[in-house]
């Protein structure tokens, strides 16, 4: 088996740096066969590793490159579980199913947007600054899902973090921009600092780093299951590495600063905020799945916030009328669903539809860019509307995308969700109780709602009469013009144009995958797992004949209930539809609505609200009045007393240097006079 | 060795043209007579070293007075140049206009 991962990891890094260092002075053709060449190249360095994975048996598809020992103790680490074995952190890039399956969906959509951006960002002055930080971004995210251990991933975790601060801050100069990002860094560190004690956790208890043993290193997945550690601290180092997973994708109570993000320019956030770093999370989740294997009540945690922050999301997304935010919501509210799924044991569930979740939200948001850049920087549905006569690829794909996010048949999501919901009702079924049933009917309604605000959008852009005012002059930070004459009432219409073919062939591209997608997982319908090819494909993570004693779930399902299940779901979502025809098919009309419930769920439950009484003002409060004492005059105290004695001093000092040398002269002898006596009385 | 003159006339001698000199240095204001008044100190002392020399038959006094007369001379060099140059600066060399180092 060939593992490129360490191309695949350094040529995004050599675009970054060399885009960095010299783009400001390259051309935008060079600056696009860099950026696009890197991102490129790793898609087929992916490719590559991936279809030679295929060629391999399944018990052999494993491979750890250790690139070079980063840190190595010398002395033995005399540990319960690690014996007598030095401490050696390596650098490794470890390519299995699932980092081969996050790579691919990385790579390849991150691929796509760097052409589609070429299009989006055409106008900006910072051009080359916003393809280096994507190829850092890629860089940073392969890092994240190829690192063969805890320390390096947390590295990954954290350059991630950096790269979705540098590009929701892309257009520095807007002040919502930099609030945005400044919001997500630190919502982005708490997750972080979660990370970070888990580790320390990790190290404690298990002497080592590595996550699968490899050589004279121990792994902690390999010593999980040989007991001596409490189930109590694996519980906390999973709900410890669930705050990180939490933060990074955005679950409750750790999920504001996405819809905020929607700040940087698009492209960043279907990059970034829809397709992959928000689905960090959920890799990680699968990723450590024998840890939380051993401590069912972490995942229980990880069910029920990922099934709260499904159905909250989605609320919310009801009634947004920014469509990037509606995105927003229902991004969140997607990532909600592969939590819950990872909850109920099905962690291939949770990275499937990780995976299809990749393609259509990577669609909806390039489409809404398409749309945005049409508009020239017009984001409020209420100024749009009758778009489908004008933007023709843009609204099929759109539509597609949004069929496919709904979960109609057979559409991607449709096969990806139906195996969450059925894996809830498995659970519950298979003993989970009344929890899973609970979380199951959440998970349907869910779906109901999703298909309504998804299709509620579609109708707000494409259906009825246009109602702005044509393309406005470019909002978004740069101080661009538009071609088109600003044309009043109607005629606005026929301003728009569609976008260029740069930016609508992604469009198309991702509209297949989003269309044809979901075959692969297509026969977990059928309540069968080992007839899933996607789950056959990721079961050596999850299973491993060293880990003996593993608790292992069955995941199957009378045939009966997975089709009630599949067609519960499909119906609702065909509710869903048929409820936004009926109420936004002849276009979308706002209307200002006073029921209390309405202006909830329109200010987002006020959640930000309450953060900025709670949170931030208390915490200004604080360093307002630490200011005014401890600044004016308790610690400021001892360095002003300091420079007051040595002006006040000086000030008397100078007064001696007269300039005029006879002052000197007669120092100098009062000083002979002086030293005359002074040897005369001692010797005398 | 007889000695027709007292060693404590000699010393008076040279505390006598020590004290002018210092007066000089404090009173008078052109660098000239300063450096003259200088001159008559570092003789005084000179005068002191030949007395001490003399007396205790040993020639470490008139060394050192070959010494203090070599600075002496490089001292005078350098302080003429000095002055010639605050000259063609200022047009003026009176030492009590010349307090630029002033704190």
């Amino acid at each position: 088996m060939t593992n490129l991962t360490p191309w695949v990891l350094l040529l995004p890094l050599l675009g970054f740096i060399l885009q960095g260092l010299f783009g400001k002075f390259m051309p935008r053709r060079a600056i696009l066969t860099i950026a696009w060449g890197a991102s490129g190249l790793a898609f087929v360095f992916a490719a590559i590793s991936f279809f030679s994975m295929l060629h391999t048996a399944p018990a052999a598809r494993l491979n750890d490159a250790v690139l070079y020992t980063w840190a190595s103790s010398g002395t033995v680490a005399n540990h319960v579980l690690s014996g007598n074995v030095p401490l050696n952190i390596s650098f490794g890039l470890l390519l299995d199913p699932l980092s081969a399956t996050m790579l691919l969906v990385i790579t390849g959509v991150g691929f796509l947007i760097h052409i589609y951006s070429a299009g989006y960002m055409e106008d900006d002055p910072s051009f080359w600054r916003f393809f280096a930080y994507l190829n850092f971004f890629i860089f940073a995210m392969v890092l994240l899902v190829s690192a063969d251990n805890f320390l390096f991933l947390l590295v990954g975790w954290g350059l991630v973090g950096l790269a979705s601060f540098l590009l929701i801050g892309f257009w520095y100069t807007k002040r919502s921009a930099v609030d945005a990002a400044r919001k997500a860094l630190v919502i982005n560190i708490i997750g972080d600092l979660g990370m970070m004690l888990a580790i320390f956790l990790i190290f404690q208890h298990y002497g080592t780093l590595n996550y699968l043993t490899n050589g004279s290193i121990n792994g902690v997945f390999d010593l999980v299951t040989k007991g001596g550690v409490a189930t109590g601290v694996t519980t906390a180092i999973c709900l410890l590495l669930f705050v990180a997973c939490a933060a990074k994708s955005a679950q409750l109570p750790l999920y504001m600063w996405l819809p905020d993000a929607m700040e940087g320019p698009t492209p960043v956030s279907a990059l970034i905020h829809a397709a992959t770093m928000v689905t960090a999370g959920v890799y990680l989740v699968a990723r450590a799945n024998p840890l939380f294997q051993v401590s069912p009540d972490a995942l229980i945690v990880v069910a029920i916030i990922g099934g709260v922050t499904a159905l909250f999301a989605a609320t919310i997304a009801l009634t947004q009328l920014d469509i990037k935010r509606v995105l927003a919501y229902s991004t969140i509210s997607q990532l909600g669903y592969m939590f819950m799924a990872e909850g109920a044991h099905n962690y291939s569930a949770g990275v499937f539809h990780l995976t299809t979740h990749a393609y259509f939200k990577a669609l909806l948001f390039l489409g809404a860019g398409a749309i945005i850049h049409s508009l020239g920087g017009e984001q409020d549905m209420r100024n749009m509307g009758g778009l489908s006569k004008r933007l023709k690829i843009t609204m099929v794909t759109f539509v597609i995308a949004s069929l496919a996010i709904s979960g109609i048949i057979p559409f991607a999501g449709f096969w990806s969700k139906d195996d969450i919901i059925g894996s809830l009702l498995t659970q519950a079924v298979n003993g989970g109780g009344a929890l899973f049933y609970v979380l199951w009917i959440m998970a349907l309604i869910t779906a109901g709602l999703t298909a309504f605000y998804m299709f509620r959008l579609v109708f707000g852009i494409f259906a009825g009469d246009y109602r702005g005012q044509g393309p406005l002059a470019h909002g978004h930070g740069s101080d661009e013009v538009t071609d088109e004459e600003h044309e009043g009432g109607h005629g606005g219409l026929y301003a728009i144009y569609e976008a260029p073919a740069v930016m609508t062939i992604p469009l198309i591209i991702l509209a297949v995958l989003s269309t044809i997608g979901g075959l692969i997982g297509s026969y977990a319908i059928f309540g069968q797992p080992h007839w899933n090819i996607f789950a056959s494909w990721l079961s050596p993570v999850f299973t491993n004949p060293a880990w003996t004693n593993l608790p292992v779930q069955d995941l199957s399902l009378s045939f009966g209930l997975t089709l009630t299940s599949g067609l519960l779901s499909f119906g609702l979502a065909c509710l869903g539809i048929l409820v936004a025809w009926r109420m936004y098919g002849k276009g979308f009309v706002y209307k200002e609505s006073k029921n209390p419930i309405y202006q909830l769920l329109i200010h987002k439950y006020y959640i930000d609200e309450i953060c900025i009484a709670l949170i931030i003002n208390p915490i200004k409060w604080v360093g307002r009045t630490a200011s005014a004492l401890l600044e004016g005059n308790l610690l400021d105290g001892g360095s002003r007393g300091i420079a007051w004695v040595s002006r006040g001093s000086s000030d008397g000092l100078r007064r001696l240097q007269t300039g005029y040398m006879r002052n000197y002269a007669l120092a100098i002898l009062f000083g002979v006079v002086l030293l005359i006596i002074y040897f005369a009385v001692m010797r005398g | 060795m007889h000695h027709a003159i007292p060693i404590s006339w000699y010393l008076i001698v040279s505390a006598i043209l020590f004290t002018l000199g210092t007066i000089g240095v404090l009173v008078r204001r052109n660098p000239l007579t300063i450096f003259m008044s200088i001159e008559l100190m570092l003789n005084a002392v000179n005068l002191s070293f030949i007395t001490f020399s003399s007396y205790l038959n040993s020639v470490d006094g008139q060394m050192f007075v070959f010494i203090v007369l070599t600075v002496a001379a490089a001292e005078v060099v350098v302080g003429l140049a000095i002055i010639v140059s605050i000259f063609r600066t200022r047009r003026n060399i009176n030492v009590d206009e010349m307090n630029v180092l002033r704190g």
